[in-house]
């Protein structure tokens, strides 16, 4: 928690050097939130390159409102509410529809990981790409505010309090979020284990 | 303990148990129910498989351009006002100008609340005019009705006259 509170603080701190015209804190904040939110935002979407164009645009979002800037939350909240924000509008959008109808050809996208020390087999490759492919359609098909709450929990490991700022809801509104979703996961990916 | 899976509210934390967020002694209680609850070790068990499952999913790396591209836009932002705001920035640069442009604002101000509401305008500039004449005449008029009224007591006095 210590450790959250001084990311708090320099993230906050960076941003406010922004609002006084420092472009290199903005490179820093940059530098330091930029995987997380386009891998948020892929996850999300499920297109790398739709998740880079509003990556782009939540960054640049964030250099608009410099001046305008209050750190009233912690600066990742206000990040992934942006990103989460952009990401909701877009699958409403429709503008995932390609990705979805590409979802087995999208696995080019998807860096090869080896399972053992040995480069895998053909077999294995096949295995675990088929695997890949029902994790992303099993998370695809959760409603989104679910997904989003499942995705900052499990890969940018939110905190419940820190999730609910995010999508303007209760903490118990997200607990209830993520079991559910978590639930829902379990079943359809059962056979996995 | 009471089964976290009999309450909905309580389930929750055989998730933050998975996620190792819970203090020693809540962990330590957990742990005493689940041996003897099946319910609570199976769904323990089936989550970290979920979680094992879901760690495969790696996202690709980001785009080497990412940081260009993203800055060639806040400079297009950035010389799009610029653009916008150039023809103003010698108005607002300059000191003088505000002040002579506030000032000729006034005067220009006060001459629209100096001129009285229906004012002569050109059209208008006739009937004035026509009516400026008519006193005139009326005065014409009356100094010719005055003269008669003179001629005729004349007349009359001197036809009395004239019968004595």
């Amino acid at each position: 928690m210590g450790g959250a509170a001084a990311a708090l603080d320099f993230d906050a701190e960076l941003m406010l050097r922004v609002k006084e015209g420092d472009g290199a804190s903005f490179g820093v904040l940059l530098e330091k939130h930029r995987s997380s939110v386009v891998h948020f935002l892929y996850r999300m979407i499920q297109n790398h390159a739709v998740a880079e164009e509003l990556a782009q645009e939540v960054f640049l979002r964030v250099y608009r409102s410099r001046s305008t800037y209050e750190p009233t939350a912690k600066f990742t909240t206000w990040l992934f509410r942006i990103a989460t924000h952009l990401a909701l509008n877009a699958l409403r959008d429709g503008k995932n529809e390609r990705s979805q109808e590409r979802l087995d050809d999208d696995s080019s996208d998807m860096p090869v990981r080896q399972v053992s020390d040995r480069r895998p087999s053909v077999e294995q490759s096949l295995v675990y790409q088929a695997k890949l492919d029902e994790i992303r359609r099993a998370i695809a098909a959760l409603p989104e505010k679910q997904r989003a709450a499942v995705l900052m929990h499990k890969y940018e490991e939110m905190e419940y309090s820190q999730i609910a700022k995010v999508l303007a809801c209760s903490e118990s509104a997200v607990k209830s979020l993520l079991f559910r979703a978590y639930e829902t996961l379990r079943a359809r990916l059962a056979h996995m284990a | 303990m009471i089964c976290p899976l009999e309450i909905p509210e309580n389930a929750q934390v055989l998730i933050d148990y998975g996620t190792r967020k819970l203090d020693s002694e809540r962990t330590a209680t957990l742990e005493r129910h689940m041996e003897h609850c099946p319910s609570c070790r199976k769904f323990v068990v089936e989550q970290r498989a979920l979680w094992e499952a879901m760690d495969n999913w790696e996202a690709p790396p980001v785009s080497r351009d990412f940081d260009r591209r993203l800055y060639a836009r806040v400079e297009r932002e950035v010389s799009v006002w610029e653009m916008l705001a150039r023809p103003f920035r010698p108005l607002l640069v300059r000191q003088g100008l505000p002040v002579a442009a506030a000032a000729c604002l006034l005067v220009f101000a006060g001459v629209l609340i100096d001129q009285p509401p229906g004012s002569p305008v050109a059209p208008q500039k006739d009937v004035a005019q026509v009516e400026s004449v008519q006193p005139e005449q009326v005065e014409q008029a009356l100094d010719a009705m005055e003269m008669l009224s003179e001629f005729s007591h004349h007349v009359r006095s001197e036809g009395q006259e004239s019968k004595l």
